[in-house]
């Protein structure tokens, strides 16, 4: 009985490390945009709209991966039409509108045209480059007509030195989060949201 | 077994916090700048060499190549590895000093800093946040200073073209490593900081740039303007910072 103690601890160790999903090395690279470094911006320059967002879509010429390094795929941990999804979200809301499919002023649809991370290898460093690519559409909900498309770049460029194995990791964090920041600071977007009649004042 | 959980909690716990996903990247320094509505944008700092970066890991892998024929006990090995190191470094760096010569001649004229403050301040004027924004060439005036809330200085500390992808030999992309301060006259106080990387999407043949001025010029005044637009962008998103 005392043998088994120590046995049921260490599997209780593991079985949360796991559940924890840092105990086990995996292949997916955790992109995030937190949500603690959003701010209110050119877009909460528009008043107030309801915002229907549409599920974002991939539109990525290789969707199995977003790069290779040292002969293995670079994956993500989650999809990455989910990162990219949420990450407009906490956009949209900070900025002072409403998500919702009800009553809408407009909708808004996203692509991802490319989420890639390069890596260049040289003697004696490697550099990574990250890149998302991102279309916004606006629309009209009651026409469906097209308000405004619009692309946004977001790139980001890292030298590592061949000896390091983690400097390269959030690089495509910062590529995500100038994608954000250009679509934030958009004033095309924020002027045509500016205009859309509310549906309480058509 | 009841004196066993404590230990346990704490061993699952300092688990957790010893593999736990590294900290995010550092946030440039910020506070918010609402109330300022007069900036002036100017060039800073002195213009920068332009550089051609490709990584190239040739001819520094046949050197590792023929170093595997030498044994690893052998006293040549010690010597052998760094010299073939310094001559990788010298080639390469003959070879891209030549190229960032040809381009520099191709460029002349070009002030980078000077195209990026101007569309720092393009940028900032198209938002309507401001009630004034000016572009000046060189430092203002005690007057210029007294009338503006801020001053933006903008510095190019890096520019030219850098390989950013594995396979495609001899096409380059553009690039622009740009630098913003946000600053209150008279007091000092620095409003906003930030340092961008800025790449064109973009890949060009490089041998097309070198032979072309007029194509050389414009790639470089395309991605030396994003960079602006960039810099821009991050100082507009940091204003209400933490509001």
């Amino acid at each position: 009985m005392r043998r088994r103690r120590p046995a049921s601890l260490a599997a209780l160790v593991l079985g949360v490390l796991a559940a924890s999903g840092c105990g086990v090395k995996t292949a997916g690279l955790d992109v995030r945009y937190p949500e603690a470094g959003v701010n209110r911006s050119l877009l909460a320059s528009a008043p107030p709209r309801r915002v229907e967002m549409l599920p974002v879509v991939d539109r990525r010429a290789d969707t199995k991966r977003i790069g290779t390094r040292e002969g293995g795929d670079i994956v993500t941990s989650r999809p990455v039409t989910d990162i990219v999804g949420e990450a407009l979200l906490l956009e949209v809301k900070k900025n002072g509108h409403t998500v919702t499919a009800d009553r809408r002023d407009v909708v808004l649809a996203g692509a991802v045209e490319e989420f890639r991370l390069d890596v260049v290898g040289s003697y004696s460093s490697t550099q990574y480059v990250g890149r998302v690519v991102l279309a916004v559409t606006l629309a009209d909900p009651r026409t469906g007509e097209t308000l405004l498309i619009r692309r946004y770049v977001g790139i980001s460029r890292r030298v590592v030195d061949k000896d390091s194995d983690n400097g390269w990791r959030d690089v495509m964090d910062v590529a995500l989060a100038r994608t954000m920041h250009d679509f934030a600071t958009d004033p095309e977007l924020a002027s045509v949201m500016t205009r859309r009649l509310t549906a309480f004042n058509p | 077994m009841v004196r066993a959980i404590p230990a346990g909690l704490a061993l699952v716990a300092l688990s957790l916090v010893g593999c736990a996903s590294s900290p995010p990247p550092p946030r440039p320094s910020a506070r918010p700048f609402d109330d300022v509505r007069r900036v002036i944008v100017v060039p800073s700092g002195t213009e920068s060499a332009f550089a051609v970066v490709e990584y190239s890991s040739e001819p520094g892998r046949t050197f590792d190549e023929i170093l595997k024929w030498i044994p690893p006990w052998s006293p040549y090995q010690a010597v052998l590895r760094p010299a073939a190191q310094l001559v990788h470094r010298g080639i390469n760096w003959a070879l891209e000093a030549d190229r960032a010569a040809t381009a520099t001649s191709r460029l002349q004229g070009l002030s980078p800093r000077s195209v990026v403050a101007e569309s720092v301040a393009r940028t900032l004027e198209t938002t309507g946040w401001f009630d004034e924004v000016r572009f000046v060439e060189r430092e203002p005036s005690a007057e210029e200073r007294r009338r503006a809330d801020a001053i933006v200085r903008v510095a190019v500390p890096t520019w030219g073209l850098v390989r950013v992808r594995d396979v495609e030999a001899g096409l380059l992309s553009g690039f622009a490593d740009v630098r913003g301060q946000m600053a209150m006259p008279r007091t000092g106080v620095v409003l906003w900081e930030e340092s961008q990387d800025v790449t064109s999407p973009e890949q060009i043949p490089v041998d097309t740039f070198l032979r072309d001025r007029d194509f050389a010029r414009q790639e470089m005044i395309v991605v030396l303007e994003r960079a602006g637009q960039r810099l821009a962008n991050e100082l507009l998103y940091s204003r209400s910072a933490g509001r």
